[in-house]
């Protein structure tokens, strides 16, 4: 069965990261969905500028390389 | 044209762009886009307060009275709400930028009170950029940006006015990748205040929604009557 996913096949999902002080992690913060980087940067900072973030960047999820995911050899779940 | 009357046709066209672009809020093809129209209609609204206040340290507003909607110094094309969102792009990728390379100027130039309060304007009209090139790059309708090309360079003026055309010319060229189309601007039309050449004026619905007109509708009578 295929998963349901709001993400079309010709853009990509971007996960974004942000922090609020030096002294706190970069932590994932929400996604975007954009046909570009351009556009990915655009509408992260649109969708999440509300708070005083002092550090935000953009990674796409195609790009995360994942060791292991819930429910698969090594993870803890 | 004094510098006050340029910081205010500035700050017209700002507060028009961000109503229109609000009023796409709901309208633009994605979700993301919706929410990045609310977010840069907050932010030129934001921006047209801010080059309000700056008025008054250069000297006053030079808008006298209530004025009427043809008082209103924004260019032709925010006259009228936007019937496609190729009117959007184009209004972003090209009249938002020509804004900025103006603003750019004013910032870097020697009167101190622009010096400092556009910089944050600047930062945020980076994301403006962005989001303009990138749904350029989608191939849409034509006819909206050759509009906008034609305005913004009516914003810069003729040779010899109070800013140097030629250098804002190039700057926006060379920010939006691609030369301006060739275009025969009748300089004798042209409005110094309003820095536009076609007459007109801001819809009545839009003129009414600023001057408050729209909100007293929904006033209790009794309020309505008070005032």
């Amino acid at each position: 069965m295929r998963t349901y996913s709001r993400v079309h096949p010709s853009v990509r999902e971007y996960e974004v990261f942000a922090r609020k002080l030096r002294t706190e992690p970069l932590r994932q913060i929400g996604s975007v969905v954009a046909p570009d980087e351009d556009l990915a940067r655009a509408y992260a900072r649109a969708t999440y500028d509300e708070e005083r973030w002092i550090e935000m960047a953009i990674v796409p999820r195609d790009d995360l390389i994942w060791l292991w995911q819930p429910g698969e050899e090594g993870s803890s779940e | 044209m004094s510098l006050p009357d340029l910081v205010l046709s500035l700050a017209d066209s700002k507060q028009m762009l961000g109503l229109r672009y609000a009023e796409w809020a709901t309208r633009a093809p994605t979700l993301e886009a919706d929410i990045a129209a609310a977010a840069m209609g907050l932010d030129e609204l934001g921006h047209s307060r801010v080059l309000y206040g700056c008025l008054e340290p250069l000297g006053g507003n030079p808008r006298a009275g209530e004025g009427d909607a043809s008082s209103y110094r924004a260019a032709a094309y925010l006259d009228q709400p936007w019937t496609s969102y190729a009117e959007f792009v184009a209004a972003n990728a090209i009249l938002d930028s020509a804004y900025t390379a103006v603003l750019q100027a004013l910032a870097e130039g020697e009167v101190e009170v622009l010096q400092t309060r556009l910089r944050k304007m600047l930062q945020e009209e980076r994301y403006h950029f962005l989001h303009g090139r990138s749904w350029r790059r989608e191939g849409l309708d034509p006819e909206p940006e050759a509009r906008a090309w034609r305005e913004a360079l009516e914003f810069f003026g003729p040779p010899g006015g109070d800013l140097d055309p030629a250098a804002l010319r190039a700057a926006l060229e060379e920010k939006v990748e691609a030369p301006a189309p060739a275009l025969e601007i009748d300089w004798s039309k042209w409005d110094p205040l309003r820095r536009r050449t076609r007459p007109g004026a801001i819809d009545e619905a839009t003129f009414a929604m600023l001057r408050g007109l729209e909100e007293r509708r929904f006033m209790p009578a009794g309020a309505a009557r008070q005032s």
